[in-house]
């Protein structure tokens, strides 16, 4: 039976109203607004399924992966003993490091300020790698910033409301930014490919002597994203094609993106 | 029409909850399955026009709202979707009564497998090329099964749903 014209219409209409909005957002931004009043009219919703949900999850989870959460306990307590001892060592090198960089004339991180936030969720979707954490531009939290946990940089401030923001984390499909390797000062290019999938650098040149667990920094230079000294990630795989001049690499980020509870948010802009 | 609406509306911001609250943290392999997308289909495979088309709208605006992707797009597949059930469901093809217990589960599933390669192929009219960088497979994949499995229970909720207004038309 073939569909009736005013099908039609209306599948044409609402596909023309959804596009008008992509175009929209991409021309003044409309997004905040409509954000704001679509989470108004969603969580009433939302918070009834998740004071249902909740505890019915938790104790799923409780029950079938307790053996487990001691074991990472215990593995937790290990490391922040590591972490401890670590930062005892450093602290040397980060006065040297700060001295340097400012005889430099280049930020660095260990003496930029930071503001602390909490991650209140994850991207709803697979298609973008990122979180909302809950602090905003109240907190001096502005677009651009970077962001750091758990041991490295993960990702940059991309939009902001009073009081929480969004992060693009670095393994989102539409980052990219510039790096430099520990030992020998060489810089490339990584761009994220996916939650699942790290990061990766495509024709670094086969003269630099790159190996598996070589550790990558941001590079701070002048109109970059980041400032200098941000570890980003470890060297995961380097694959070279026969007779190609360039190496491909894949990278593991050094914070573990999908245990993110805390960050924190460095009061850094890439204009500055 | 406006008693068609309201329950619509309802209906799909209750399911857009559910996809923030609920399937949205729970990933396999890494996929969110998209209850947004296959809420639509299974109102047009239920046989209500207007319902689907307005489903497909709502879930994906709201769901766009709470998403870091390009606004709209989810929209945009979620009612094209809408659309290719409302064909089938029409002809009565994903009908739970008289069709086959494995036609709407397949349909689902083969909508499970588009709707991911749509959303990419639509962000590169919104000139957003990073989307396909992703594991856009895994994601056709996890969508398919997981459309596949939830297909007939989640259709019978949209014809019940569908009953408080008129269907069947």
């Amino acid at each position: 039976m073939p569909l009736r014209r005013s099908t039609r219409r209306n599948v044409t209409l609402l596909s023309g109203f959804a596009i008008t909005l992509v175009a929209l957002q991409f021309t003044v931004g409309i997004g905040a607004g409509l954000r704001t009043i679509a989470n108004g009219a969603v969580s009433p919703f939302a918070a009834t399924i998740r004071f249902v949900a909740t505890p019915v999850g938790h104790f799923f989870s409780g029950s079938l992966n307790y053996s487990s959460l001691v074991q990472q306990n215990q593995q937790l307590r290990y490391e922040l003993g590591q972490a401890q001892l670590r930062l005892n060592e450093s602290r040397a090198f980060i006065q040297k490091l700060s001295h340097m960089s400012t005889e430099l004339n280049v930020p660095f991180v260990g003496t930029l300020p930071t503001v602390s936030a909490e991650v209140s969720s994850f991207s709803p979707t697979s298609f973008a790698a990122t979180i909302d954490i809950s602090k905003g531009r109240d907190d001096g939290v502005l677009a651009g910033m970077p962001v750091v946990a758990n041991g490295g940089l993960i990702g940059t401030v991309i939009s902001t409301t009073l009081h929480g923001s969004t992060v693009r984390l670095i393994t989102d499909q539409r980052s990219h930014f510039g790096s430099v390797f520990s030992n020998q000062g060489t810089s490339v290019i990584i761009a994220g490919r996916g939650l699942n999938n790290g990061l990766a650098a495509a024709s670094v040149p086969i003269s630099f002597n790159v190996r598996p667990g070589m550790m990558v920094f941001t590079d701070g230079l002048e109109g970059g994203l980041y400032p200098a000294g941000l570890p980003i990630a470890r060297v995961s795989k380097v694959r070279l094609t026969p007779g190609a001049a360039t190496y491909e690499l894949n990278f593991r980020p050094t914070a573990d993106l999908r245990h993110i509870y805390y960050v924190d948010v460095v009061l850094w802009e890439p204009s500055t | 029409m406006i008693r068609e609406l309201f329950p619509t509306f309802v209906f799909s911001l209750v399911i857009v909850a559910f996809q923030l609250v609920v399937f949205s943290n729970i990933r396999v392999s890494g996929v969110v399955v998209m209850l947004v997308w296959l809420w639509p289909l299974c109102v047009g495979l239920a046989g209500s026009t207007i319902a689907a088309l307005l489903s497909g709208f709502i879930t994906g605006i709201f769901f766009d709202t709470h998403a870091a992707t390009p606004f709209g797009l989810t929209a945009v597949v979620a009612v094209l979707i809408a659309y290719l059930a409302v064909r089938l469901g029409r002809e009565g093809v994903g009908d739970l009564e008289s069709a086959a217990w494995w036609v709407a589960p397949v349909i689902a599933a083969v909508g499970g497998l588009l709707a991911p390669i749509l959303f990419v192929i639509a962000g590169f009219f919104v000139l957003d090329f990073g989307l396909w960088r992703g594991s856009v497979l895994q994601d056709m994949v996890v969508n398919s099964l997981a459309f596949f499995v939830l297909a007939r229970p989640l259709t019978r909720v949209a014809r019940w749903g569908s009953g408080l207004v008129r269907t069947r038309r």
